[in-house]
């Protein structure tokens, strides 16, 4: 039984990732639209002078990029799922629902990953410049963003299920996703800003805001995985 | 149908005259509590000398109704202003709104001179019979919402998916309540409109989280489908309650918070009266709300067989 479900969940990723690598349509959109907020961050940021130094507010611009580009995404995924008609085909084929829920959420994961491994060179390269960076705990980076990225692509795949159906569907993402994220986005900032820092206050202050991101991720994806299941059939 | 109503009226008037008790209470029996015994040097702007009084200076450098100070010290006969440390003797200008006042610097420390203490009502505090209560019962009802919500996607029930939504307008009305009052208390107390401290910004967030429960009610158009998504949001939202209410405790806050046994008798009737009451309250607003879908449900229900 868990290998026919784990055999069900691998077909619908590799969908997903086959659909990808065809039209890299997501991954296109996403990182283009990173790569636009980019640009508008240069322009809020140009009138701060010399004596600005972007790393005070490097983890909080980042992740300011990582919720909208991943909003864009998530409605992507299920847009298509819905106007194909193929959440209505898996919906009628013999798939236990959290399989779907795990399915979605995991494809969304990797994408929004490879959307932020792109994203951070980028960055860095365009604000951090002259500003060595050899203070910081870097290495502890990756960490809370697999941590952040997991909470956004589980509650934003129940959530993008949802309003996928409504009309104004950007908008209500919006409006239901950003407050929903708020306690995790909080915590990412906070970690990922103390891994910039660095020393070992940082690392504590990382540690911190780890436990608030992971505490996140497990009550809210479980609460996600428990609702999908009347959601996606609705 | 009746029931609804009377029940409504009733409670209409339990909360009116509890609310119109705990406010008599509030303003004519519970005591105005004080920030305390507030020295003048206790308002004093800033540090500017060295000396044994920079403590209680710096200490509450936030009470600043004072207009400035000066310090005249008196060293081996001569009279010269600046360093405390060598100091035989110092005197202590204070500008006040009643002209200038000088005072030893002994005087001015223990603030027994007249005009330089005095204790400071904090007539503000008086909110917390409202602000507190209301407050309350939007995290109660925002409870009952997420419960009704749970209960109708277990049985998928339609009065369940009513109950939801309008214990969801009266979280609505009641978190507004409980932020015009907070921003008013808050403009008193802190000097500010709004500060983004974490009970405030958890508040707001929940703000959002109601608002975005209706945005989300208002986008789906079929129906079935409409009270499922409402009822899972509502669920998820809710997540935000708790921790919006423990986050005084959990992390350093400006948010004041009530600690056991903190409130003298007269006070903690009047607020215990008036909790009675707001929950009366909100049990009349559900109410009248409920029985007037319960009369819509009627008039369909009625318009449909008329049709046949």
């Amino acid at each position: 039984m868990a290998s026919t479900s784990m055999r069900q969940f691998r077909a619908m990723l590799r969908k997903d990732i086959v659909m990808e690598l065809r039209t890299k349509e997501m991954l296109m959109s996403m990182g283009l639209y990173s790569l636009l907020t980019m640009v508008v961050y240069f322009v809020a940021l140009s009138q701060a002078g010399s004596s600005f130094d972007p790393r005070d507010i490097a983890a909080g611009l980042l992740w300011l990029a990582f919720i909208f580009t991943s909003m864009l995404g998530l409605n992507r995924s299920l847009v298509h799922e819905k106007d194909q008609g193929c959440l209505e085909a898996l919906l009628l084929s013999p798939v236990d629902r959290p399989v779907i829920f795990f399915a979605k959420f995991i494809g969304n994961l990797i994408f929004l990953l490879i959307v932020e491994a792109l994203t951070i060179p980028v960055f860095a390269f365009l604000f951090l410049q002259g500003n060595a960076l050899d203070s910081g705990a870097l290495a502890l980076i990756p960490l809370v963003l697999v941590a952040g990225s997991v909470g956004i692509a589980g509650v934003g795949t129940l959530l993008a299920t949802m309003s996928v159906n409504t009309t104004g569907k950007d908008f209500v993402l919006a409006m239901l996703f950003i407050p929903l994220m708020y306690p995790l986005l909080l915590g990412a900032v906070t970690a990922t800003s103390a891994a910039i820092i660095g020393g070992p206050e940082g690392v504590a202050a990382f540690w911190t805001g780890m436990a608030w991101v992971v505490g996140y991720d497990v009550i809210m994806i479980l609460a996600s995985y428990g609702l999908y299941e009347f959601i996606v059939g609705a | 149908m009746r029931s609804t109503t009377t029940r409504a009226f009733i409670a209409l008037v339990v909360g009116g005259v509890l609310t119109l008790a705990a406010f008599l209470g509030a303003f004519f029996w519970a005591g105005v509590p004080d920030f305390g015994f507030v020295r003048t040097a206790e308002r004093a702007d800033s540090v500017r000398y060295q000396g044994p009084f920079e403590q209680a200076i710096d200490e509450t450098r936030y009470l600043t109704n004072f207009i400035g100070y000066d310090v005249e010290v008196v060293s081996g006969g001569e009279t010269f202003r600046g360093d405390l440390l060598e100091a035989d003797e110092v005197h202590v200008t204070l500008q006040t709104a009643e002209g200038e006042v000088r005072v030893s610097a002994a005087e001015f420390e223990s603030g027994l001179v007249r005009g330089s203490s005095y204790g400071r009502p904090d007539w503000g505090q008086k909110i917390f019979y409202f602000h507190v209560p209301v407050a309350e019962i939007s995290f109660i009802v925002f409870g009952f919402a997420a419960f009704y919500s749970l209960r109708f996607i277990m049985t998928r029930k339609r009065e369940y998916d009513t109950k939801a939504r309008i214990s969801m307008e009266v979280t609505l009305l009641f978190v507004l309540l409980t932020m015009a009052t907070g921003i008013l208390w808050t403009k008193a107390a802190w000097g500010v409109w709004w500060d983004w401290e974490p009970r405030l910004t958890t508040y707001f967030i929940m703000t959002l989280l109601v608002v975005a429960y209706f945005v989300l009610r208002n986008a789906v158009e079929d129906e079935e489908r409409r009270a499922l998504y409402a009822a899972a949001f509502s669920i998820l939202g809710f997540i935000d309650a708790p921790i919006s209410f423990f986050i005084t405790r959990l992390i350093p806050s400006n948010h004041p918070v009530i600690e056991r046994g903190g409130l003298e008798p007269p006070m903690l009737i009047s607020f215990i009266i008036a909790q009675v009451g707001m929950i009366a309250f909100g049990y009349a607003i559900y109410q009248l709300r409920m029985g007037e879908v319960l009369l819509k449900d009627r008039i369909e229900h009625a318009k449909t067989l008329l049709e046949r």
